[in-house]
């Protein structure tokens, strides 16, 4: 006797075995989908608030950006893991303000090929210093062995401001050289223990150097 | 197929289950990653710096960072403090300037004491740093009949960390000045 299989023809068995696959390639796909929406948003929003900051964790000004929670106790994590990976020292928000920029005041990457001024006035009473890194933090090699200037260090206009100009070749005054570093970092750090660093209010906000491109090469 | 059949057909339930495990691999691969890091700047700090001494830095320098974005506008001396054998006593008086500072800072990268210069007057800090099961600090010298000549030692609950002490650098002309004052800068282990 022959079973009920010997008798089924066989565009019936490709059929069934196509509609069979069909409905794993559908569950398949399903499964596809729910892998990648899952990665991408789970690891893409992790990534985004670690790297880049929102609101809650950072305070933008131009192109200046502070982590707020920086080096304190009680720290959220995406600042927990965005210094961690950045390897940086941080001294406490409580006192001293980091303030991190690549590109100018209007969004352009800040690179060596270009000349930038950086123009500001004094903070008030606080001490402070910018510092110009590649942008992998390392210091810019040159011969005049110049790399930053400070509250202390920089010299100031007759009415309190200053400009520093970032260039590969000197210039007269505050000169911070750039080298062929490539893309560059500017890091503007206040220190006072007296005055509270963080105000809620937007005009209350310390003022922080505008960095304006020059010229390029 | 339209709108409506696909909507039918769709698999609500991966749909929905889809955000929450977004959600939950968002906030385990927030909180791991500080583990996942190549190098905090503790694991780079400390097989540099002796253990429960306090250290001098040299000047940072182009290709001699010890660390990413560490600016040159400071000098630093460091001691790599372990209270696992007993409390680690500090001692730093930072003079009356603008931009110096002590933070004693923990394994994890929290400062869990910091303390700035004023320019008015001199800043004498004493620190006892106590392993964090064992934060107690026994009687008081008042209690066993010691007067007490000093202002008392601050304790704080610290196993592990790095203290750092910095002086701003204003130069050449007060290089010597700023680096006196970071050597005066003590850290030193007892036992209990």
């Amino acid at each position: 006797m022959l079973s009920h299989s010997a008798l089924t023809p066989i565009h019936v068995v490709f059929h069934k075995l196509q509609k069979r696959l069909s409905i794993l390639l559908a569950i398949l796909g399903d499964w596809a989908a729910f892998i990648g929406v899952v990665l991408i948003l789970g690891l893409g929003t992790s990534w985004y608030m670690i790297d880049v900051g929102t609101p809650l964790t950072t305070e933008r000004q131009g192109p200046w950006v502070s982590w707020t929670s920086a080096g304190r106790a009680d720290a959220d994590p995406y600042t927990r893991a965005h210094f961690a990976r950045l390897g940086t020292l941080q001294l406490t928000a409580e006192i001293t303000l980091t303030y991190l920029a690549y590109t100018d005041d209007e969004g352009r990457r800040l690179h060596s090929s270009c000349d930038y001024a950086v123009e500001g006035s004094e903070p008030g009473t606080s001490w402070w210093s910018l510092t110009v890194f590649d942008d992998g933090g390392a210091l810019i090699a040159n011969p005049a062995q110049r790399y930053a200037f400070t509250s202390q260090s920089i010299g100031l206009r007759p009415d309190g401001t200053y400009l520093v100009t970032l260039a590969r070749d000197a210039r007269p005054g505050n000169w911070l050289p750039t080298g062929g570093a490539g893309r560059l970092a500017l890091v503007f750090t206040t220190l006072d223990p007296t005055a509270p660093l963080l105000t809620s209010a937007a005009d209350e906000r310390r003022p922080l150097p505008h960095i304006r491109r020059v010229q390029c090469r | 197929m339209n709108l409506r059949d696909k909507l039918k057909h769709a698999n609500w339930q991966l749909i929905i289950a889809a955000p929450i495990a977004a959600a939950i691999l968002h906030i385990c691969a927030t909180l791991a990653a500080p583990n996942l890091t190549a190098a905090s700047a503790y694991s780079r700090l400390a097989p540099a710096l002796p253990v429960n001494k306090m250290q001098l830095l040299h000047a940072i320098t182009p290709g001699a960072e010890p660390l990413p974005f560490l600016a040159p506008d400071a000098r630093y001396a460091m001691c790599r403090f372990d209270a696992t054998n007993g409390p680690v006593n500090v001692s730093v008086t930072l003079p009356p300037d603008q931009g110096w500072m002590l933070a004693v800072i923990s394994q994890q990268g929290d400062n869990v004491y910091a303390a700035a210069s004023t320019p008015d007057r001199a800043t004498p800090i004493s620190l006892v740093l106590m392993p964090s099961e064992d934060y107690f600090l026994g009687v008081t010298p008042e209690a066993r009949g010691i007067a007490r000549g000093a202002q008392p030692p601050v304790s704080i609950a610290a196993t592990y960390g790095i203290i750092v002490v910095r002086g701003p650098s204003k130069g050449h002309a007060y290089r010597g000045e700023v680096e006196a004052n970071l050597r005066k800068a003590r850290c030193s282990g007892r036992t209990f």
